[in-house]
């Protein structure tokens, strides 16, 4: 099977950011998926699939951040995060 | 900071021109205490419970509004190092408006529970039922950083991972004590419905707050108490980690300090017999790979 990478860049307009739901929203989005997901701010990085880091991340609101995933289903993984970061993680702000 | 807001078509709306119903402040500053206190007539102890963490949920029948003061979780930062926080909220309701009080800048009206509401008394208690919600969120996440931490203790030997499970221990026993003091609440309020004025529908959405808080309390302790009668294995098997490694480095010790100790004795400054022999070197090199081959036999044998 093809290994693939991609990569997106996504602003974080849910407030107060990623706080503990959210984090919890996206690991359990990118464990959907067979790629492995990065989720990288201006200073750090984290493995976007273990809630502990990023939960670490401490990413507030209007921090852009950057996904890049690698595997099979690499662009889906992405598609998916990026529909739940506009959704505002499900939270109607 | 005060931002008001106005019901309308069953949501709460921002409201810019000073005429809404809703009226949140946020961390009130002196100015606005003041006005809190003295044109609206709210009791300034139960203004400052608003604001403290520590004060236990209560409500207050004043002959002007009803004063609910209830227990929520605190937005989670990542200077919290996994310590999940509470903090109260006040509710104070009026004939013709709704104050909430909090102490820090949050959405107010986020999420499920705020959709269709159909008046102010109907608001305060969505509001609390929000807090439910949030706990329970708040739970799953506890558990899927506990199972994460988990992970990590089983391969560690650092203390680093036990003190966030401590952390979420202490934050279990914080939110239990909290969802408790939330229950005690919500009977209270149903129990002071006809003085609030609640409706009917009121009272049936009483009732299932009631059932919906004792599940997020069971589900709490159930967390909490696996949390805590796990923890002494979870130390044991930092330990054990720890106990590990160090026998392994014992082992690489013993296997140097053997040939070390034969080179060392052929290497005295005194005359032994076959010194000037060619072959020496080799049967010195030879009994130091001896030793090392004795050690790791015995070291087999024993089942060290």
């Amino acid at each position: 099977m093809s290994k693939r990478s991609a990569t997106r860049q996504i602003t974080v307009t849910h407030s107060p950011g990623l706080h503990a739901r959210p984090c919890l929203a996206i690991v359990n989005t990118v464990r959907r998926f067979r790629s492995k997901v990065k989720i990288r701010t201006s200073e750090r990085e984290a493995d976007a699939g273990e809630i502990l880091h990023v939960m670490s991340l401490g990413v507030p609101q209007g921090a852009e951040v950057t996904l890049s995933a690698s595997g099979p289903d690499a662009e889906e993984a992405l598609d998916a995060l990026a529909r739940l970061f506009s959704d505002n993680f499900g939270f109607s702000d | 900071m005060l931002q008001q807001m106005e019901l309308v078509d069953g949501k709460v709306a921002p409201n810019g021109d000073l005429t809404g119903n809703v009226h949140v402040y946020v961390n009130p500053d002196e100015q606005e205490r003041r006005y809190l206190v003295e044109t609206l007539k709210i009791d300034e102890h139960t203004l400052v419970s608003a604001l403290d963490p520590d004060e236990l949920a209560r409500l207050e029948i004043e002959p002007e509004h009803v004063a609910i003061i209830y227990k929520r979780p605190r937005n989670y930062s990542s200077a919290d190092e996994f310590a999940f926080r509470i903090a109260s909220t006040g509710l104070f309701l009026f004939a013709d408006k709704l104050v909430i009080v909090v102490s820090d800048d949050m959405p107010v009206f986020q999420g499920k529970p705020f959709a269709k509401i159909s008046s102010l008394s109907d608001l305060v208690l969505r509001k609390i039922y929000g807090s439910i919600f949030h706990f329970v969120e708040h739970l799953k996440v506890i558990n899927a950083v506990s199972e994460s931490l988990e992970d990590q203790i089983a391969a560690s030997m650092q203390n680093k991972y036990l003190l966030n499970l401590f952390s979420l221990e202490k934050s279990l026993v914080y939110y239990l004590n909290a969802i408790n003091s939330n229950a005690k609440l919500i009977e209270r309020l149903k129990h002071a419905a006809p003085k609030i004025g609640f409706s009917a529908e009121n009272l049936e959405f009483i009732d299932d707050m009631l059932i919906e808080n004792s599940q997020c309390y069971e589900q709490a302790e159930i967390y909490s108490n696996i949390l805590a009668s796990m923890m002494d294995a979870r130390v044991s098997i930092v330990s054990n980690n720890l106990n590990w490694l160090m026998k392994t480095l014992t082992i690489i010790t013993i296997a140097i300090m053997l040939p070390t100790l034969v080179v060392s004795i052929f290497s005295m400054n005194v005359p032994f017999p076959g010194r000037d022999h060619p072959l020496t070197f080799w049967l010195i090199i030879a009994l130091a790979g001896v030793s090392v081959a004795t050690v790791r036999i015995v070291w087999r044998r024993k089942g060290w």
